[in-house]
């Protein structure tokens, strides 16, 4: 823990947001991510951790017509990957394959597989099926949320349903279920919603505002990690939808992005506004439910649930990875278009 | 003769050993130890040897002494030949004597037998006049017998026939001791003739008995009568068979009927005792009435002795009521002193029952009760002391008249806090100082109650300042749903009075408090060592230390909250691509100005100047940031064209790599400025963070220059770190541009002009509503 401070840094062009474990790579530790720049040519970067873990290469670099927001990578294929973007004053997303052979090439394009062009307003993110092959997609825009089906052989992406979160209702992320694949959350202004997929109905909903990321634990159910403009990071219980189990301090001001590690239980990283990931350590046996929890309450305030704090960034973090390969390791992006990697031996 | 009388003792002595010698049965024995013993005086014994003897005085003898020898022994021998003589004599002449009297008494003899015939017949005649007088007069001796008989009877019957009349008699004068006996006396006849000869006789005084009994039971329940009186009717009631348990029994409710009553009268006192500061008046009232009872008990103890169960528990339930009613005034918050008062009158109550009583251990079974009453006075002493300090935060917080209620609402709750908690120590002093004997005995647990108190007062506190503060959501849950709608309209200003409170008890007023129980309530003891001290002052000031910066943070977070929600409203509601060329400073400005004021305002009231305006940059060089700033501002502000502003993006970025990074998120102290810095920043930041999830056209990013160069200056005003805010601003200026379309900033002069029309328009506003 001590010596995971200084980690493996690679440098982007522009100012970027997001990064994506590449999780379909099992042979590498490999993160794709995108840049974010207005008037500049966008770069999508495939990265890839050295054997040795002391450096970054860049495995691949391809143009991306427009500035990305929201990246993430294929399950199950790792040449696929889906974007959304902005012209500036418009939206799309899109799902991209990464052409064989682009190591030859001398500027490689991206394949375009599909767009998702159904949206009419502000797109904010792709959902990937959670785990194994799936023709599944999720988009969400502002007040809509899309169930794609897609072809890759086809290369057609066809809307299977689609729900109206309903008006004031402004949509912002949101996280499929990796233990319910049928259940997705998705933030709003001032609460997250649960939807069913089979139905495309509001199931549920947690009243908590400026929700900025939404993540669920992968190995625990019911789990729920939402990172809050102002009031940092807060665990809940879905079972338990009107008090969050745990309230974490989050960062000195927003908390921005959240990811809770694909292995090791509680073990949850966020990415801030001020500038630092923290790296918490909130178990969240839910067992007794309240009554433990207010017990146990004294011995929990005396540990302190902050395991590490890294500060050395530039700017804002917006970006956060867990590797699925090795869980121990992640990667963070702040808006400099930095990367960095970190090893958190746990 | 007599003259010779010893020496013829002597002799006679002798000769009578020689004579008894003589005619010994066994003159071997001695002649056989003669030989053995042959001595100059075994002259005596029958085995003298003569020849022996005289051999051996001449022997041993000289002439002379043979010669005395032989006088002597001539003496001798004629003196025993006139010895012998004289005996002989005397023996015959006693025989004479002897033979004279058998004659005389042969001679007498011969006349008694007629006297004795005599004698037989004058008894016989006696005998038989004796018996004819018997026969004579037996007749009338038994008529006189019967005669006496009928008169007893009679007297009995006259008895009987009195008896109503002296009953009368003696109910007059009161002497019910003679009626009762009187009664009993005849209650053998009334049982045998009652009904047939003596019916109204019996009747009467069956009548007369009543009134008796009724009488004495009169006097038995008459608090008038002196006890032995009442002793006494008692087993006078006791010999009439009356039933004596109901009596005891009804005697038993009149006690504990005048046991309500004294309970009443409790009540009464202690309401006086409200009313009046007179404590002691009012107990000698009090003390009349236990005293009554007191005697009442002695009273009953003697009349009926095998009652000291039901008085015991009668004793028992009088102080068990008086420690409910007690119970009941430290519900209503009495003082120490009328509290005291309370106790007092309980221990002299219990004191003088116990003389009478002392059986009942009424001192241990009240001290029980005390320890119930004092704990529970202290624990609401407590509650009490919270209630005061919640209310002093609210009451005066949602009273909105004063001119600076954050203020005065700090003012009243440190003040309740402090001198709140002073007082309650002086009050549990005076349970020390008290010499009671309850008190005494309950010291040291006082003093662990004091200062167990005083942990959980203060734990109790610090959640219900949480509770106020509505930052504990799952506390609030548990409060219930009307706490929640409370919490949620929990004023900002409120949570800088907790947070500014908790600096204050941890940093005043638990030193304080705790030199005050060291002073006073130090030992104690009752506790067992291992759990140490039952206050911590070292626990308390860490939690309420954490306490305050938490709700200092807390309080940074609402206010910044607010701000947040009026900068989410004012950049995602416009359609920034297509934004008009901007004509004036947009109103969020005077919003979030309007805003930094109110927070300023209420900073102000509560908290600490900082002294020296602090110019907090990076640790390493301040200067560097103000010269790659202003210079940079500078040059924003004279280049007009697009390459021009492109090259200062990358100027930026350059000067982004060799300047240190300016620490925007400090730690926030307990100052005005300390205060509003950090939420200007955190404003600033989140400003930053809007603009950049936007897209600008240039009119736009325009509108955001003019908007951020307007606010430079009054925010300078306020806050202490001017070179962050310089920073921040520009940051945010950096930040919109980066996300123009067509990043091209205002001309200086449109800048002023549009500026200086702002100011003007705002002066004429405050010139309006002043």
């Amino acid at each position: 823990m001590q010596g995971a401070s200084s980690g493996v840094g690679y440098g982007l062009k522009y100012q970027a947001r997001c990064i994506s474990d590449v999780k379909a790579d099992t042979d590498h530790t490999s993160f794709i991510t995108g840049t974010l720049s207005l008037r500049e040519e966008n770069e999508v970067h495939l990265i890839r951790l050295s054997s040795g873990g002391t450096e970054l290469i860049c495995e691949g670099l391809f143009s991306h017509p427009n500035e990305i927001w929201d990246l993430s990578s294929c399950p199950f294929d790792q040449r696929i990957f889906s974007t959304v973007f902005s012209t500036g004053e418009s939206y799309g997303a899109a799902v991209w394959q990464i052409p064989e052979l682009y190591g030859q090439l001398n500027s490689p394009q991206l394949e375009k597989i599909a767009s998702l062009d159904a949206h009419s307003g502000k797109i904010n993110c792709i959902l990937w099926w959670p785990s194994g092959r799936n023709d599944k997609l999720i988009s969400i825009d502002e007040e809509n949320l899309f169930l794609w089906s897609l072809d890759c052989s086809k290369k057609a992406a066809q809307v299977q349903s689609k729900e109206s979160a309903g008006m004031l209702h402004y949509l912002s992320g949101g996280a499929w279920d990796p233990h319910d694949v049928n259940a997705v959350a998705a933030t709003c202004e001032s609460s997250v919603q649960f939807w069913d997929l089979r139905t495309m109905n509001k199931t549920n909903s947690i009243d908590c505002t400026h929700v900025r990321n939404v993540d669920y634990d992968t190995k625990k159910k019911h789990i729920l990690v939402t990172a809050e403009d102002e009031s940092g990071i807060h665990v809940w219980d879905l079972r338990m939808p009107k008090v969050p189990i745990k309230e974490l301090p989050g960062h000195a001001h927003w908390t921005w992005a959240i990811s809770c590690n694909p292995e090791y239980d509680g073990l949850i990283l966020s990415g801030g506004t001020d500038s630092t990931v923290n790296l918490w350590l909130a178990s969240t046996s839910t067992g007794d439910g309240m009554t433990s929890e207010s017990l146990v309450e004294s011995p929990t305030q005396l540990v302190d649930p902050l395991l590490n704090s890294y500060s050395d960034y530039e700017d804002s973090v917006y970006g956060l990875a867990w590797s699925s390969r090795e869980p121990w390791i992640f990667a963070s992006l702040s808006y400099d278009g930095r990367v960095r990697h970190f090893k958190h031996l746990s | 003769m007599g003259v010779d009388d010893v020496p013829l003792d002597d002799k006679a002595k002798r000769m009578r050993d020689l004579l008894s010698s003589f005619y010994s049965p066994d003159p071997a024995m001695s002649s056989s130890n003669s030989s053995k013993f042959a001595s100059l005086d075994a002259i005596n014994t029958t085995s003298f040897d003569a020849d022996q003897y005289m051999n051996l005085l001449v022997q041993k003898s000289n002439l002379e002494g043979l010669l005395q020898k032989h006088v002597e022994m001539a003496a001798e021998i004629k003196n025993l030949d006139t010895d012998l003589q004289m005996l002989v004599y005397e023996n015959y002449n006693k025989f004479i004597s002897a033979t004279d009297t058998i004659k005389r008494m042969n001679n007498n003899i011969v006349g008694m037998e007629a006297n004795m015939e005599q004698l037989l017949e004058k008894i016989m005649s006696v005998q038989s006049r004796s018996d004819g007088v018997n026969t004579s007069l037996f007749e009338k001796r038994e008529h006189i017998e019967k005669l006496h008989r009928t008169r007893n009877l009679l007297r009995k019957v006259q008895f009987i026939y009195d008896l109503p009349a002296r009953l009368g008699k003696c109910i007059k004068s009161e002497a019910y001791a003679d009626a009762v006996r009187f009664y009993t006396g005849a209650m053998p006849i009334f049982k045998a003739y009652g009904d047939s000869s003596f019916q109204d006789c019996k009747r009467a005084s069956e009548e007369a008995m009543g009134t008796v009994i009724k009488n004495l039971q009169g006097k038995l329940f008459s608090d008038a009568e002196s006890i032995q009186a009442r002793a006494e009717a008692a087993v006078l009631l006791k010999q009439l068979d009356f039933p004596v348990d109901s009596l005891k029994a009804k005697l038993f409710e009149k006690l504990e009927q005048s046991l309500e009553d004294l309970q009443l009268k409790t009540e009464e006192i202690t309401n006086v005792l409200e009313d009046s500061s007179d404590p002691i008046n009012l107990a000698t009232t009090n003390d009349a009435s236990i005293r009554e009872f007191v005697e009442a008990i002695r009273a009953y103890r003697v009349i009926f002795p095998d009652s000291e169960k039901q008085l015991i528990k009668l004793s028992q339930d009088l102080i068990a009521k008086h420690f409910e009613i007690t119970e009941q005034y430290i519900k209503e918050q009495i003082s120490v002193a009328k509290f005291l008062g309370v106790l007092r009158i309980i221990w002299r109550d219990v004191l003088l029952m116990d003389e009478v009583l002392n059986e009942a251990f009424l001192p241990d079974y009240s001290l029980g009760a005390a320890q119930v009453v004092v704990k529970q006075y202290v624990a609401n002493t407590f509650s009490h002391l919270l209630r005061d300090i919640s209310d002093a935060l609210t009451v005066n917080i949602h009273m909105k008249v004063e001119e600076l209620p954050l203020q005065i609402a700090l003012e009243t709750s440190k003040n309740a806090v402090l001198k709140g908690s002073m007082d309650v120590l002086v009050d549990f002093r005076h349970f020390l100082d008290d010499n009671l004997g309850f008190l005494l005995k309950l010291r040291d647990s006082i003093v662990d109650w004091v200062q167990e108190g005083f942990q959980d007062f203060f734990m109790a506190l610090d959640k219900q300042f949480l509770l106020l503060s509505g930052r504990n959501k799952s506390v609030s849950q548990e409060q219930g749903l009307t706490e929640g709608m409370m919490v949620d309209k929990v004023l900002a200003g409120l949570v800088l009075v907790l947070a500014q409170l908790s600096v204050f008890i941890e940093q005043t007023a638990i030193p304080k408090i705790t030199e005050e129980i060291a002073t006073s309530f130090s030992g104690g003891g009752v506790r067992s060592f291992e759990n140490g001290p039952a206050f911590v002052p070292g626990e308390i000031c860490r939690i309420f230390r954490s306490a305050g910066e938490k709700f200092l943070h807390h309080y940074i977070t609402m206010r910044t909250q607010r701000v947040s929600v009026l900068l989410k409203k004012r950049f995602k509601a416009p359609n920034w691509v297509k934004h008009k060329e901007p004509r004036e400073v947009h109103m969020f400005v005077d919003l979030f100005l309007q805003e930094l004021e109110a927070i300023g305002a209420e900073v102000k009231q509560l908290l600490p100047e900082g002294g020296l305006r602090k110019h907090r940059r990076s640790e390493s060089n301040g200067s560097t940031t103000s010269s790659r700033s202003n210079p940079l501002r500078d040059d924003r502000m004279t280049r007009t064209n697009t390459q021009r502003a492109r090259s200062q993006l990358l100027e930026t970025h350059l000067a982004k790599l060799f300047k240190q990074k300016v620490e925007i998120f400090t730690k926030t102290e307990f100052t005005q400025e300390s205060v509003v810095t950090t939420i200007v920043k955190l404003c600033l930041k989140s400003l930053q963070e809007f603009v950049r999830l936007q897209t600008f056209n240039r009119s736009g990013f325009q509108q955001n220059q003019l908007d951020i160069q307007f606010l430079r200056s009054p925010l300078k005003e306020t806050v202490e770190d001017e070179a962050a805010i310089d920073f921040l601003l520009d940051e945010v200026i950096v930040g919109t541009s980066e996300r123009c379309l067509d990043p091209i900033p205002l001309e200086p002069p449109i800048l002023d002009k549009l500026i200086q029309a702002k100011l003007a328009k705002k002066r004429e506003q405050n010139a309006i509503t002043s």
